[in-house]
């Protein structure tokens, strides 16, 4: 592979990255290029020591979502990081999709569940001393308040469960993902090379 | 697979040796990654995502270096937080070694093995 080509596959892996990082890392590698060529080794040598680009864009990727989530712990953050991790193909998708989408489901119904009582609480609460609500207007003002805030304490629940679901997703890859994945392609490749 | 085994041995390890590659002095990721290839055998590209991780934790910190041929150079120094990973890691480290040489190297009769072998 020649540098030219590296770089490109490089820089098409690392699309959807902010793009003052991309650069960052991208000049990282152009840098280590231009090392390699000061210290004697060809470009088709430096891109076969540096591995495979593609699963480094990918590493890279699945770092900074890693971050992100860990910086600011947000929806959009927490789908950044999931997909991230999912790119790395460190966990066995097949086996794991059905499983987190039960419980992402189970997850998004109770949190519907919890909306729905919040407003049903309201709806008590307001209509309730009008509507002739059993035991009287203060029982119902009463009743829509505790059921608004049985809702409230339910999501926030439900947001530490979700928290700590998306940590030890990126906590799992961690320590699945295998970073030199890359350094024991490239010996097969070597010892298949002298064999033939 | 003993290849599974030395793949998560090296990616264990592989943090620690850059902290004390840049306790020595401070170096630039091509040097880092040029003496961790040849001594541990990785592919040099994962030099930079494990930096930049690194540098998000705190344990490392970049300086620019103005050089006379092209453009300045990115120098990797430890933080004080890198210094104490540093310790408690190596500590770590050299007790994992000492409790796996003491194993791997207890000597044992090879009479014992093969009658217990031939009892099974």
């Amino acid at each position: 592979m020649t540098r030219a080509e590296f770089m490109a596959r490089l820089k098409r892996g690392l699309v959807g990255m902010p793009t003052s990082t991309a650069a960052d890392i991208l000049s990282d590698y152009d840098t280590h290029f231009e090392d390699g060529a000061a210290a004697g080794r060809s470009e088709a040598e430096v891109a076969q020591a540096l591995g495979d680009p593609d699963r480094l864009a990918r590493e890279l990727k699945a770092e900074a979502g890693a971050q992100r989530w860990h910086q600011e712990k947000n929806p959009s953050a927490a789908a950044a990081a999931v997909f991230a991790v999912l790119g790395l193909g460190a966990i066995d998708i097949l086996i794991l999709l059905p499983v987190l989408m039960s419980v992402i489901g189970v997850l998004f119904g109770f949190y519907m569940a919890a909306i729905a009582i919040f407003i049903a609480g309201g709806a008590v609460m307001v209509a309730g001393p009008f509507a002739g609500f059993p035991g009287g207007w203060l029982a119902a003002i009463l009743g829509g308040l505790g059921l608004m805030a049985g809702a409230t304490a339910l999501s926030a629940l439900l947001t530490v469960l979700t928290i700590w679901l998306v940590n030890g997703l990126v906590w799992f890859a961690r320590l699945h993902y295998r970073l030199l994945k890359p350094a024991l392609d490239a010996q097969s490749h070597d010892t298949a090379g002298d064999r033939s | 697979m003993p290849e599974t085994i030395e793949i998560q041995l090296k990616k264990g390890v592989l943090g620690l040796c850059v902290l004390a590659l840049l306790a020595r002095a401070d170096s630039y990721a091509y040097e880092i990654a040029a003496r961790l290839a040849d001594a541990i055998d990785m592919g040099e590209g994962t030099i930079y995502p494990l930096m930049r991780r690194m540098q998000a934790e705190g344990l490392v910190e970049t300086y620019l270096v103005e050089s006379q041929a092209g453009p300045s150079r990115k120098y990797y120094r430890l933080t004080p937080a890198g210094r104490g990973a540093l310790q408690a890691q190596t500590t770590e480290w050299q007790a994992f070694a000492r409790a796996v040489d003491g194993i791997v190297a207890e000597p044992t009769s090879t009479q014992d093995t093969t009658d217990r072998g031939a009892d099974l």
